[in-house]
């Protein structure tokens, strides 16, 4: 009992960590309909920005996390800028941005190779990660609950600026149309760079606590994988299906990992992927493709 | 009421060009729409009327040729155009689904920021139609054709235009539906908005408008008063099914 709880709670972290990244991924789907391949790179970006921050200046992590999370965001405004945009103005074929997007991928997984060199590493020892026992029920770590709290959080902020602001309504109007967004008297470009920075931002929170997690290096984006399968399993482009997804597929990988094998998670998740597009391929969330004209 | 007299030109098309890669959808058209006025462009299915609207908003690129509004000319970006006194409801409606009817309303005034007026003209587009009232926060997407057309002229009007620009609002509704929508259409223009549109449905949008132009694979063919076009052979029986009205209906 205590092993499953403790469990639960591990999962429903990871999950929370794997749905800042989905969400940001998600949100750049819905109003660009294409997959942000580039979306691990913020991740990456956030975690040495805190990494480096933390190392050379000393600050404390409420600096160094706010930094990574203007980095993070700023580097995916100019990632959309430098490379999507002007894809964007030529065409309407979403497969070059996708393209594009493994394109900067590479391009920011190889910056950081060549800069901070390829090895792993540990962040200082700023998240707490002492054991906290709950109620005599089951032990933990203070590092797990507090990445819950803090995706919690954030996410909880990111929903209160899509559904109170007027950006945020207009983010959800151009998630449904772009086109008749930009009719509305929306700046279209504007729009798209609030989204990637939101994106990127997100990221780096869920970068900084994959670092702590299974450290940092230069290929940790790669994780985003997860979070897009997660997004898959939820429903593409869908905000609630991105959360819901990455909640159920952290609960997965770590009941895997603590009742049958740890070594059969990758397996577990990514046979819910399959099952997923077998049975529902819009996901849980999924816009259905028909809609009333 | 003709609204060629000494009124000042609102908006004005000069020598518009626009193509699609080597399809040229309007090759050199010009109008003119009077403060005031209600204007409408007729012609068939592909002359290039939602193409005109299109490049009036510049969602599309307009090659050649500028549109003027009160004498300056209007950007080359959307969101500017809106800002500048133009908004569009376009062909098709085109509301958001998923988001409410109020929502929609509060999109369509989205380049006013808080200004305080806002809630006046919600008012306002309720009093015009009042089944969006009842369905204000419903999703867009749950309304009847009927209702989204409203609600897509609604919208547009939050933007407060110097001239709001329709396309199609007949498009498959039925006639009863057509003629409602049409009455309040009078109504906008009675409490001061000028008004382009252009439509298939030649008659109900020639009965409407003061003038008119004809609009002809990417050329203006015809202009005129209303009722002098509706009078016209010849555009009677391109656009107004044969001259005289079958049995029955009429």
């Amino acid at each position: 009992m205590a092993t499953l709880i403790q469990q639960v709670i591990n999962g429903l972290s990871l999950g929370s960590v794997y749905a800042l990244i989905a969400v940001g991924y998600s949100l750049v789907y819905s109003i660009l309909l294409f997959s942000n391949f580039a979306h691990g790179g913020f991740l990456v970006i956030g975690g040495y920005i805190c990494y480096g921050t933390l190392r050379t200046f000393g600050t404390g992590i409420w600096m160094s996390g706010a930094l990574a999370l203007a980095g993070a965001g700023l580097a995916a405004v100019l990632t959309e800028r430098l490379a999507y945009r002007p894809i964007r103005e030529r065409t309407n074929v979403t497969l070059y941005l996708l393209i594009a997007s493994m394109g900067m991928s590479i391009v920011i997984e190889n910056i950081f190779v060549i800069v901070a060199g390829g090895r792993f590493r540990a962040l200082p020892p700023v998240i707490p990660t002492a054991p906290v026992n709950l109620m005599g029920l089951a032990t933990t770590s203070a590092f797990d609950l507090l990445s819950l709290v803090s995706a919690v959080v954030f996410l909880g902020a990111l929903q209160l600026f899509l559904s109170k602001t007027r950006w945020g309504l207009a983010i959800r109007a151009a998630a449904y149309d772009l086109r008749t967004a930009g009719l509305m008297g929306v700046n279209v470009n504007l729009l798209i760079s609030i989204v990637f920075f939101v994106a990127g931002a997100l990221a780096a929170v869920g970068g900084i606590f994959l670092s702590v997690r299974y450290t940092l290096y230069p290929q940790l984006g790669a994780i985003t994988i997860k979070a897009f399968v997660a997004a898959v399993i939820g429903g593409l482009g869908s905000l609630p299906g991105a959360v819901v997804g990455s909640l159920i597929l952290g609960l997965a990988e770590m009941l895997t990992a603590g009742f049958i094998s740890s070594q059969m998670r990758d397996l577990v998740v990514f046979s819910m992927l399959v099952i997923t597009l077998l049975v529902k391929p819009t996901g849980l969330f999924g816009k259905s493709v028909s809609e009333k004209v | 009421m003709n609204g060629t007299g000494e009124r000042n030109v609102l908006l004005e098309v000069k020598d518009l060009h626009v193509s699609y890669g080597a399809i040229r959808a309007l090759s050199g058209v010009s109008l003119k729409v009077y403060e005031g006025e209600i204007v409408s462009v007729i012609g068939s299915n592909g002359a290039g009327k939602s193409t005109l609207m299109n490049a009036i908003m510049a969602m599309v690129r307009r090659e050649k040729g500028d549109v003027f509004l009160g004498g300056a000319a209007l950007e080359a970006r959307s969101y500017k155009v809106v800002q500048q006194g133009v908004s569009l409801s376009p062909e098709g409606r085109k509301v958001f689904a998923p988001l409410t009817v109020l929502e929609n309303l509060k999109m369509g005034a989205f380049p006013r920021g808080k200004d305080s007026k806002v809630d006046e003209d919600l008012e306002w587009v309720f009093s015009l139609f009042p089944r969006l009232k009842e369905r204000i926060a419903q999703y867009a997407g749950t309304l009847s054709g009927g209702e989204q057309q409203m609600l897509a002229i609604g919208r547009a009007l939050m933007a407060r235009p110097k001239v709001l620009l329709l396309d199609e609002p007949s498009l498959g509704l039925a006639p009863i539906i057509i003629r409602d929508i049409f009455k309040e259409l009078r109504r906008i223009n009675n409490e001061g908005v000028t008004i382009l549109l252009v439509e298939q449905n030649a008659r109900q949008a020639l009965l409407l408008s003061h003038r008119g132009y004809v609009l002809q694979t990417g050329h203006m063919v015809q202009e005129g008063p209303s009722e002098e076009l509706l009078a016209n052979a010849d555009i009677k029986a391109a656009y107004l099914g044969g001259g005289k009205a079958p049995k029955g209906l009429s």
